[in-house]
C-alpha cells in the first residue's frame, strides 16, 4: 500500500511531507536517546518483514504492515520509524519513491499513533494474554484501515479518475485487513507473556530536543 | 547474505561526495514532479537515463526496479483513458479514449520514471552508512540520522536471525499454508526475534556506555569536496536551470 | 524390519560459492537403531551434512535416498523433516513459541496431528525429556540445559525414526550432560550425532566417522 513514485502532483505531495515533517518532529521529541536502538530494531523489522514474511492468502501472499504494532511499542515514535524503513524501501527496492516519502509516512505513521492512543493503555493494563491478543488485532485491523483510507483520500485528492485504483484495491485489501489483525494480534499476545515491558513507553509527547 | 545492499561500483558517479548528490536529487525530483509538459519530461527522463548510464546501473536489478514502478504506471495507462472524463481521442471496443486521460497517465509515467532513475543513480549507488554521515552534514536532526544507522545496523542482524530460525521451523515439518497456525507461527517467529533484539540492544547499549557512550557516536565521516564535486554541481545547477527554462519560460526558453 | 538403510547417501559433493568444497563423494549409510558419531574440525561440514540430509541445503552432486526413496526436490523432503528430527546446534534457534507446550506442539501440528493428539505427544515428550511439568514455562527464560532439554522434545514429539543431533551435549552442565547421555542411550532411534567430545561420542554410539577434507573417514577409538 504504497504511492507510487509520480502518480501524486506536486501540490498532495507538499502537503503530505509538511504533515510527515510534523509527525517525524514530534516523534523524535518524544523519542529519548535509550530509545533509538528499539525504534532502529521495530524500523529495521517493519523494513525485514515487507521482504521476507509471506503470509499465504488465497492464491497469493501478503506482507504484515506492521504499523498498528509499532503504534503500540513506539508511541510518536513509529512516524520517524516509518520515514526510515520507507525511505529504505524507496532507495533499494523503488517501494513507493522519493516524493511521495512524505505521503507514505503520514499514510503508515498516522494510524500508528492512533493505535498508540487507542491501544497502548488497554494493553498493558489487560490481565491476559487472550485479551493481549484480541487488543493486539484491533490495533492492526484499525491502523491498517486507517491506513487505507488515508492512501485512498490521497489518491483521489491526487486526481478523481485515480478512484478507479481504490475501487480495485478494496476488496483484497479487507482480506489483508484480517491477515494482518491476526499477525498482530499473536505478535502482542506472545510480547504480552514473554515481554510486557515492550508496551512500556514514554506517556507524554515530551519536549526533548531533536539533536 | 543481505538485504540491505546499494548499486556498489566505480564509476564517476560513485566517487562524487553524496552530500551535493541528495541535494541535486532533491531538487530535481521537486522540479520533475511540478512540471506539467511533454518538453520538460522527456528532458527530465533523458537527464535521469543519462545518469543511470553514467553509474553504470547493472541492468537486471535496474529493470526489476523500472518494472515495479511501470507495473502500476501500465494500469494507469489502460484504466485513466477510460475512466477520465474529456474529449475522445480514439475508440477501441467502443471504449472511448479521453485525450485527458491519456495525458495524465503519460505524464505520470514519464515523472515517475525520471525520478527514480535519477533519484536509483546517484542516491541508490551511495553506501547506506555513508549516507547516513551525509545527512548529518547536511543538518538532518541527530536523532533521525542515529535511527537511520542504527536501523542499518539491525538489519542484517535481523535478517540472519529471522533465517535461522525459518530453517529450524522448515526442518520441523513448516510448511506456510493459508491457516490460523501459520500466522501464529509467523507471529511468533517476529516476536521472539523482536525480543532477542530489544533484550541484545540493552546489553549492547550497557556494554556501550561501560566504555564511555553517551548515547550518540562522536565520530562521523567526513568527506572531502574534490573538484570533480564542484563541477558536479556547477553542472547539475545549469541542467536544473535549464530544466526550469524549458518548462516555465514561454517558447521553452530557446531562442 | 528390513535391512534396508534408513538413510542412504552416495558421493555427495556440496560447497559454497566459489570456495573450497565442503563435501567431496560422501558416503554414508544409517540403519535402524544405529547410532553413529560425526567428529571433525569446525568448519568440517558437520552441520552441512545433517542440513544436506533434511534437504536444507540441496548437494552439487550426488544421491539422497531416505527410507527407501529417492529425494531431489524441496517436496521430496516434506515426508523425510516429518520423520527425520533434526537438533540444531544452538536451542535458540529452534525454539521461537511463546511457551514450551507451544513450541512442542509445532512440530506435531505441522505434521498434521490433531489438537488432542499434538497436546498428548507434548505431554510425552516432555516426560520423556524429564521436563515434565514445564509446560507453560516461557521458552525464553529457560536456562541453556532447559533449552537443549526441550529442543529436544520438539522432536520426540514428532516420533521421528530418525534423530540428527549437533552437538547434543554441548555447553550442558554436569547433571544436564548425564540426562542428554542416558537419554540418547534410552531412545530407540537411530541417530547421527555430531559432537567434539570423544567421551560422549564413545559413551553413546556404536561407531565414530571423521568428516576432515570433505571426506567422511572411519575411526576407531
Amino acid at each position: 500500500m504504497h504511492i507510487t513514485e509520480g502518480v501524486a502532483p506536486a501540490s498532495v505531495a507538499a502537503a503530505g511531507a509538511l504533515l510527515a515533517a510534523g509527525g517525524v518532529v514530534a516523534g523524535l521529541r518524544a523519542m529519548k536517546d535509550e530509545q533509538i536502538p528499539r525504534a532502529a530494531i521495530m524500523a529495521s523489522a517493519i523494513f525485514a518483514a515487507s521482504l521476507l514474511i509471506r503470509l499465504p492468502l488465497g492464491p497469493s501472499s501478503v506482507h504484515p504492515v506492521l504499523n498498528g504494532l509499532a503504534g503500540l511499542l513506539l508511541g510518536w515514535a513509529a512516524v520517524p520509524v516509518f520515514l526510515v524503513a520507507l525511505f529504505l524501501q524507496a532507495l533499494l527496492f523503488q517501494f513507493g519513491g522519493i516524493t511521495t516519502l512524505g505521503l507514505n509516512t503520514v499514510v503508515m505513521g498516522a494510524p500508528a499513533v492512533l493505535c498508540y492512543y487507542g491501544f497502548n493503555r488497554s494493553l498493558r493494563r489487560c490481565g491476559s494474554a487472550r485479551a493481549a491478543f484480541w487488543l493486539g488485532a484491533a490495533a492492526g485491523v484499525t491502523a491498517l484501515l486507517f491506513s487505507f483510507l488515508l492512501w485512498a483520500g490521497a489518491l483521489v485528492l491526487s486526481g478523481k479518475s485515480l478512484a478507479v485504483i481504490v475501487k480495485l484495491a478494496l476488496v483484497p485489501h479487507l482480506a489483508i485487513l484480517g491477515v494482518e489483525g491476526a499477525f498482530t494480534g499473536f505478535v502482542s499476545a506472545f510480547l504480552f507473556r514473554v515481554y510486557p515491558r515492550a508496551f512500556e513507553i514514554p506517556r507524554t509527547l515530551g519536549t526533548g530536543t531533536l539533536s | 547474505m543481505s538485504c540491505s545492499t546499494h548499486f556498489a561500483g566505480h564509476t564517476i558517479v560513485h566517487r562524487l561526495d553524496p552530500r551535493p548528490r541528495i541535494v541535486a536529487t532533491l531538487v530535481f525530483a521537486i522540479l520533475v514532479a511540478l512540471s506539467r509538459h511533454y518538453p520538460a519530461l522527456c528532458a527530465g527522463l533523458a537527464v535521469g537515463a543519462l545518469l543511470a548510464l553514467l553509474a553504470r546501473l547493472p541492468a537486471p536489478p535496474l529493470a526489476k526496479r523500472l518494472l515495479r514502478v511501470n507495473g502500476f504506471m501500465l494500469v494507469l495507462l489502460l484504466l485513466l483513458p477510460v475512466t477520465s472524463p474529456g474529449d475522445p481521442m480514439f475508440t477501441i471496443l467502443h471504449l472511448p479514449f479521453s485525450r485527458e486521460g491519456v495525458h495524465m497517465a503519460t505524464v505520470i509515467t514519464l515523472k515517475a520514471n525520471a525520478i527514480v532513475l535519477a533519484f536509483t543513480a546517484l542516491l541508490g549507488t551511495v553506501e547506506l552508512a555513508a549516507l547516513g554521515h551525509a545527512f548529518h552534514h547536511l543538518r538532518v536532526p541527530g536523532k533521525l540520522v542515529h535511527l537511520f544507522l542504527f536501523t542499518l545496523r539491525y538489519l542484517d542482524v535481523l535478517h540472519h536471525a529471522y533465517l535461522g530460525l525459518l530453517r529450524a521451523m522448515k526442518a520441523r515439518a513448516f510448511r506456510p499454508r493459508m491457516n490460523l497456525h501459520t500466522y501464529r507461527s509467523y507471529g511468533s517467529l517476529m516476536a521472539m526475534l523482536l525480543v532477542r533484539s530489544l533484550e541484545r540492544a540493552e546489553r549492547v547499549m550497557d556494554a556501550m556506555k561501560c566504555r564511555g557512550f553517551k548515547g550518540r557516536f562522536l565520530t562521523y565521516r567526513h568527506f572531502a569536496f574534490h573538484r570533480r564535486d564542484a563541477v558536479f554541481c556547477l553542472v547539475s545547477t545549469l541542467v536544473l536551470i535549464l530544466f526550469v527554462c524549458i518548462e516555465w519560460i514561454p517558447g521553452g526558453g530557446l531562442p | 524390519m528390513s535391512d534396508e538403510p534408513l538413510l542412504n547417501l552416495h558421493s555427495l559433493s556440496f560447497s559454497h560459492t566459489d570456495a573450497e568444497p565442503v563435501l567431496a563423494e560422501v558416503d554414508l549409510a544409517l540403519r535402524a537403531g544405529e547410532r553413529i558419531g560425526l567428529q571433525g574440525a569446525i568448519g568440517s561440514g558437520k552441520t552441512t551434512l545433517l542440513h544436506l540430509v533434511v534437504g536444507l541445503l540441496a548437494p552439487d552432486r550426488g544421491r539422497i535416498e531416505i527410507f527407501g526413496k529417492p529425494r531431489r526436490e524441496e517436496h521430496d523432503f516434506w515426508e523425510v523433516r516429518e520423520r527425520v528430527g533434526l537438533l540444531f546446534q544452538d536451542p535458540d534457534d529452534q525454539l521461537f513459541c511463546p511457551t514450551v507446550e507451544e513450541d512442542v506442539a509445532f512440530g506435531p501440528l505441522n505434521q498434521g496431528k490433531s489438537r488432542e493428539a499434538a497436546h498428548h505427544a507434548v505431554h510425552e515428550a516432555l516426560a520423556l525429556v524429564g521436563m515434565a511439568g514445564l509446560e507453560h514455562r516461557i521458552t525464553h527464560h529457560l536456562s541453556g540445559g532447559e533449552k537443549r532439554l526441550v529442543s529436544l522434545a520438539t522432536l520426540l514429539a514428532m516420533h521421528p525414526d530418525v534423530l540428527l543431533l549437533d552437538e547434543p551435549e554441548n555447553g550442558l552442565d554436569p547433571p544436564s550432560y548425564e540426562r542428554v547421555q542416558n537419554l540418547l542411550l534410552s531412545l530407540p532411534q537411530a541417530m547421527i550425532i555430531v559432537s567434539h567430545n570423544a567421551d560422549f561420542l564413545r559413551a553413546v554410539t556404536h561407531r565414530c566417522l571423521c568428516l576432515a577434507g570433505g571426506r567422511l573417514q572411519n575411526k576407531s577409538w
